[in-house]
């Protein structure tokens, strides 16, 4: 590839890229878009300027392009809004300069009924103002009032704390002579008590005391070790209860064997009981083979009725 | 005492005929570069081979420092911006201080150690060689040969090289926004558009074109004025280079000053 080739691409290929980047960036920006300029009017221009954007729901669609004073003292601006973004301006649109705390200003559009016929660009609408920072100052001035009395509160709790003849200060007299009667003592109880019979009794009750707390750890060191002890003969191998719970697994099993035992008495008697009516029925058949015999005796009597003394041996 | 200040007025005196004859020299260079006369083909060739040894021999080597330098220094500001909340800016950030300041002034930076140094030492070998007197002897004009090719040269290869510096830097952006701020493409081109002002381009291209010319003329200047002893040379190229630097400054602090007002 020849040198002047070389250049001849990169001086190319650069300005290409160069003239597409500015290109991109002003169709981009709307250059080549077609415009549509409306006038607005305010009474004051404090807060305008040219090249503020124009906003509708949060989109830059224009910006101010111009600001005069006409005859009647009153502010027009002149917006320019790109041909796409001028089906926003309706009618009933209104126009709204709004004064953010932090930020640029802006010119807000607020359009209700997008069905609403476009603007005339002949009609001068009018700007309405919404001024965060006066709002701001508006809603600190209460905050303002209450650090202003919290101020003077604090000047006078300052001024009583001052006083000599305050509280603070009686206060303050009263822990001074607290301090030295305790300096003078040898210790707080006596700095309480005063009197020093007193202080000797509550020392000597507090040595008894200490003795009496000294037997009862005595005492409940032999507990401890009857506790012990007695765990031992209950709870130990060989112990009172592993037995009586030997005992009374004994008892259990033997108690089942004796449960068996009278469910079989119990059927014993039940059969006896059965038997029972069988003898009954026994003696009544007998009891009515007798009386059939009788009868069957009669009427052999009857039948024979020739001899005088019938005798029948009964078996 | 009077000597003290004697010698002040000298300096001073000297000092303002160098700056008017600079002055001067520039304006000549700038009157030949829009005669249609200059263009001959032998100054063509010059020109075509000057565009060729500063800008498309280091175009590689520029476009690796630009995309390492420019994620650094992108991926720097916008951590920064991250840190104290200043999200909003990126755009303004993006195109005010690094398209058209950092972009113009890395390539000026490079272009100025590699191209101003060469050029320098060229016209002071080539004065110290007596070739300009020869050129002249065959009556050729040494500006029309000599500087004017080194001189649009110097503007064309800062003005271009500064755009694709810009370029690259524009497209680094578009990788650490979406990896510091989670920023799609769609968000970043159009924070990009409304952050940026045609005249902060013009401005920062015109500013590009006033670098080339200097960055190229002065080392000329300063390599013409050696004389005719070898040790003149580091002389002049010193100095030449010291004013170079100077006048990318004086050049820096002029194009802030236009944006103020």
């Amino acid at each position: 590839m020849s040198r002047d080739l070389k250049v001849g691409l990169f001086i190319g290929g650069t300005v290409i890229l160069l003239v597409a980047a500015l290109l991109y960036l002003a169709m981009g920006k709307g250059v080549f878009e077609k415009t549509h300029t409306f006038t607005l009017s305010s009474r004051s221009g404090d807060g305008f300027a040219v090249g503020m954007p124009v906003v509708f729901s949060g989109f830059d669609i224009g910006k101010v392009a111009a600001l005069e004073l006409n005859d009647e003292g009153l502010v027009l601006i002149q917006i320019k809004i790109s041909d796409r973004h001028v089906k926003w301006i309706r009618s009933d649109s209104s126009f709204i300069l709004y004064r953010p705390l932090i930020g640029s200003a802006q010119i807000v559009v607020n359009t209700v009924n997008l069905k609403s016929p476009p603007l005339d660009e002949s009609k001068i609408p009018q700007v309405s103002i919404v001024n965060d920072i006066n709002d701001a100052i508006a809603r600190i001035e209460p905050v303002l009032e209450k650090v202003a009395q919290i101020a003077e509160h604090t000047e006078r709790l300052t001024r009583n704390l001052s006083d000599p003849k305050g509280d603070l200060y009686r206060v303050l007299g009263n822990a001074e002579k607290i301090s030295t009667n305790l300096a003078s003592k040898k210790s707080l109880a006596e700095m309480a008590i005063s009197d020093e019979e007193s202080l000797r009794s509550l020392n000597e009750s507090l040595k008894k005391l200490k003795d009496i707390t000294t037997n009862v750890d005595r005492l409940l060191v032999k507990v401890d070790k009857m506790a012990d002890r007695t765990d031992e003969q209950l709870y130990g191998s060989e112990g009172a209860l592993p037995q009586v719970n030997v005992i009374l697994k004994d008892m259990i099993r033997k108690l089942q064997k004796l449960d068996k035992t009278i469910d079989n008495i119990d059927k014993i008697s039940s059969d006896a009981s059965a038997g029972t009516k069988d003898l009954q029925l026994l003696r009544s058949d007998i009891d009515d083979l007798l009386a059939s015999l009788t009868e069957m005796v009669k009427k052999m009597e009857d039948l024979v009725g020739t001899r005088k003394t019938p005798e029948f041996k009964t078996p | 005492m009077i000597s003290f200040w004697e010698n002040l007025g000298h300096r001073a005196t000297v000092l303002f005929w160098a700056f008017a004859d600079t002055i001067a020299f520039s304006g000549r260079v700038f009157l030949r570069i829009f005669r249609r006369k200059t263009y001959s083909s032998a100054m063509r060739e010059v020109l075509v081979n000057q565009i060729y040894f500063t800008s498309v021999q280091i175009l590689p080597v520029f476009l690796l420092v630009s995309v390492l330098f420019g994620s650094l220094l992108i991926g720097i500001v916008f951590t920064l911006l991250k840190e104290f909340g200043l999200t909003d800016f990126i755009g303004h950030v993006l195109m005010g201080l690094i398209v058209t300041e950092l972009a113009p002034f890395l390539t000026v930076l490079l272009i100025t150690l590699r191209s101003s140094a060469a050029i320098n030492t060229e016209m002071a070998v080539m004065k110290v060689n007596r070739e300009i007197k020869t050129l002249e002897t065959f009556r050729i004009d040494v500006i029309d040969y000599l500087l004017a090719p080194r001189v649009i040269n110097g503007i064309i290869s800062i003005v271009l090289l500064s755009s694709l510096c810009s370029i690259v830097l524009l497209a680094s952006g578009i990788l650490f926004s979406r990896l510091i701020f989670g920023m799609g493409m769609d968000v970043y081109t159009k924070i990009l558009l409304t952050s940026t002002d045609f005249s902060d381009i013009v401005i920062a291209l015109v500013k590009c074109g006033i670098f080339g010319f200097f960055i190229t003329l002065i080392p000329i200047r300063f390599g013409l004025q050696a004389s005719h002893e070898l040790t003149s040379i580091p002389v002049v190229v010193s100095r030449g280079m010291v004013n170079v630097f100077s006048a990318i400054l004086i050049i820096e602090v002029l194009s802030l000053m236009t944006k103020l007002f």
